[in-house]
């Protein structure tokens, strides 16, 4: 691109967003009807709020790469939980305490340890993963109706799921909080310079410690959805999917050398990645190539952006992991 | 342990780790110490993971990473099966060596040309490789033909699988490329300062296109064996596998953030790993409480290298002046 456009990187995406939904329209029958679009937005959900708490620690130039057993972790706990016919109040908060505290044993170790975040959320995934089995044979089962409740009975007007209220409010608030609280402008100020950050007196641990429990209750909210949607939970319903929330994050166009991404970019790249493997379904193409698409789209969506932010890139100087 | 010796402490360290672990569970089970499962069970099934080590020792050494290693190992074995099984041996393993060569050039492309990190890249292309394995398969699974059967379950003189030469070799190589060649100073220099080595004169593009196709052709080695082992292979078989890379190479003493590292390190990292995987099955401890050893150690190794970090830094390299302090 010569020119350069006056269109942000949000913009191309919801535009390509509603490419795909145009295209879905006009060629397949039925991908509109209410069931596929709910059943759609209840996966949306569970992947947009887990990608604002990932956005968060991405933003800081921190990664988590355990946020997908960290679910697990919490669908076993809330469903232990459920099996005492705890209501969903109570699982809901569970599930963010649990999703805080073991988010905060990563950031202990990133910050106290100075351990990068890749190897040390390497190593906690290791550890959930490992518990997990050691704890619980298989799955928990026969959950009662209060478990279910939030999948099955939860409907606005009998038809919007409850999940995907509970998603629209913590999207408005992430909005909110990213464009105007205080605490916003310092997870920004450590992603794009650390050492600047704390030489203006932000304590950067703390902050990151914060960072780290907020997005740990946004996985345990995640979990709570995931965790519900059946009588029955195993061991790995999170497994791999820390991959597409940081695929969702990074579609949005949020650096992971951190410090610059809006939260707008990730609610459309966490929409395109749950839009997809759908739309492969509905479009007749075997759904063994939906990885794959998604794999591409993913790097597509990379190239673009590197090659847009190339010049500002190298005037910043050299590449970050 | 002489306190003062800190200079001696990766390799030193790691070595009395392995002595320890190694003697611990030869004493609690005898079974361990028979020639037939040393060699025969605990050495070949580390080979795969220990070869890919080699290779992305080198990348994270220039401060990268390559999360892809299993997707690409998965991929190549899998076109290499699909085209034995038209067109024999030869073609099998040639496809097999172009798609991890393929592999490994996309990553390197990707990260060296349009600069995007490695860690993203690798992540992408982790999922678009395996995605392509599923599709090329359709979900099946690819069975092993004879070349790559040779590799990965011939034993020479009846008792030593053909494949552990094989490890042999390449850790020799890698070890020559790392600390003999000028090569190796380059991506050390690399992982140091990426643009100080730029200006004096080094190719620093071409460099990590070189070490991405490397990691990409050794992983299709390493499929190669792995497919033999197995006698089959499904798309998802190289989903942790990238994971387990990292640890091996972290645990070995190279920084994350590059600049530091040898090959010895990642060598007695192996070993160690295998003694724990091969000596935790011995001892009848179920997979998953290996899996939370594993994490354990990491955890151990990373906090106890944190401890000795200042030390090791002064007596590795000459005043270097780590400008890049990372959270």
């Amino acid at each position: 691109m010569k020119q350069k456009l006056p269109i942000s990187a949000e913009a191309y995406l919801g535009l390509f967003l509603l490419l795909i939904l145009a295209l879905l329209a006009i060629f397949t029958r039925g991908f509109f009807a209410a069931n596929n679009v709910m059943s759609m937005l209840n996966r949306f959900s569970y992947i947009l709020i887990a990608a604002i708490g990932m956005n968060l620690i991405i933003l800081t130039s921190n990664i988590d790469v355990s946020s997908g057993n960290l679910i697990s972790v919490v669908c076993l706990t809330i469903a232990a939980l459920g099996k005492q016919n705890a209501g969903l109040p109570v699982l809901l908060i569970a599930a963010m305490i649990m999703g805080a505290l073991l988010s905060l044993l990563n950031a202990l170790f990133i910050t106290k340890f100075r351990i990068p975040a890749i190897v040390a959320t390497l190593a906690t995934a290791q550890l959930f993963s490992g518990v997990l089995p050691l704890v619980v044979e298989g799955s928990i089962y026969d959950l009662p109706r209060s478990f279910t409740w939030l999948a099955f009975e939860a409907k606005l007007f009998g038809l919007i799921p409850g999940s995907v209220l509970i998603m629209t409010v913590i999207t408005i608030i992430a909005l909110l909080f990213m464009k105007y609280s205080r605490f916003s402008k310092k997870i920004y100020a450590i992603g794009n310079n650390a050492e600047a950050a704390r030489l203006t007196g932000i304590k950067v641990n703390n902050v990151v410690l914060v960072t780290y429990a907020i997005a740990g209750a946004l996985f345990g909210v995640s979990a709570a959805i995931i965790a519900t949607a059946s009588q029955r939970v195993t061991t790995t319903m999170g497994t791999g999917l820390e991959m597409t929330f940081i695929a969702a994050v990074v579609l949005g166009g949020t650096s992971v050398a951190g410090g610059s991404g809006k939260v707008l970019g990730t609610v459309f790249g966490a929409a395109v990645l749950s839009v997809i493997a759908p739309a492969v379904n509905y479009l007749g193409i075997s759904s063994d190539w939906s990885d794959a698409i998604m794999g591409a789209i993913i790097i597509f969506a990379v190239i673009v952006s590197a090659l847009r932010l190339e010049g500002r890139k190298q005037a910043a100087g050299g590449t970050a992991l | 342990m002489k306190r003062k010796k800190l200079t001696f402490t990766f390799t030193g360290a790691l070595i009395v780790i392995l002595c320890v672990l190694f003697v611990g569970i030869a004493c609690i089970n005898r079974v361990f110490l028979s020639f037939d499962y040393l060699v025969g069970v605990m050495l070949r099934n580390i080979v795969e993971i220990g070869m890919m080590s080699l290779a992305v020792t080198l990348i994270i050494i220039t401060g990268g990473i390559d999360l892809s290693v299993g997707s690409t190992m998965v991929l190549s074995a899998m076109i290499g099966g699909i085209a034995a099984a038209q067109g024999g041996n030869v073609l099998g393993v040639s496809a097999a060596l172009l798609t991890g060569i393929a592999c490994g050039l996309f990553n390197g492309f990707l990260i060296a040309r349009i600069k995007i990190s490695p860690l993203v890249t690798t992540l992408a292309t982790m999922y678009l490789y395996m995605g392509l394995a599923r599709s090329f398969s359709h979900g099946d699974s690819v069975y092993s033909y004879p070349a790559s059967q040779w590799l990965g379950a011939t034993d020479v003189g009846g008792y030593v699988p053909v494949q552990i030469f094989f490890y042999i070799i390449l850790a020799l190589v890698f070890w020559f490329i790392l600390a003999k060649t000028t090569l190796g100073r380059k991506l050390v220099g690399i992982g140091l300062n990426e643009n100080a080595t730029m200006f004096s004169g080094v190719n620093t593009r071409r460099v990590k296109m070189i070490i991405y196709t490397v990691s990409g052709l050794v992983c299709a080695f390493a499929g190669l064996i792995w497919l033999g082992r197995f006698t089959s292979i499904k798309y998802d078989a190289g989903s942790s596998l990238g994971l387990k890379v990292v640890t091996v190479i972290v645990l070995g003493g190279t920084s994350i953030m590059g600049g530091i590292g040898d090959m010895k390190g990642t060598i007695l990292a192996t070993l160690i790993i295998a003694v724990l995987n091969s000596g935790l099955t011995v001892l009848n401890i179920p997979i998953a409480a290996q899996t939370i050893v594993h994490g354990l150690i990491l955890v151990i190794s990373l906090v106890s290298y944190f401890i000795l970090n200042n030390r090791v830094i002064k007596s590795r390299i000459v005043a270097v002046k780590s400008g890049a302090g990372v959270v």
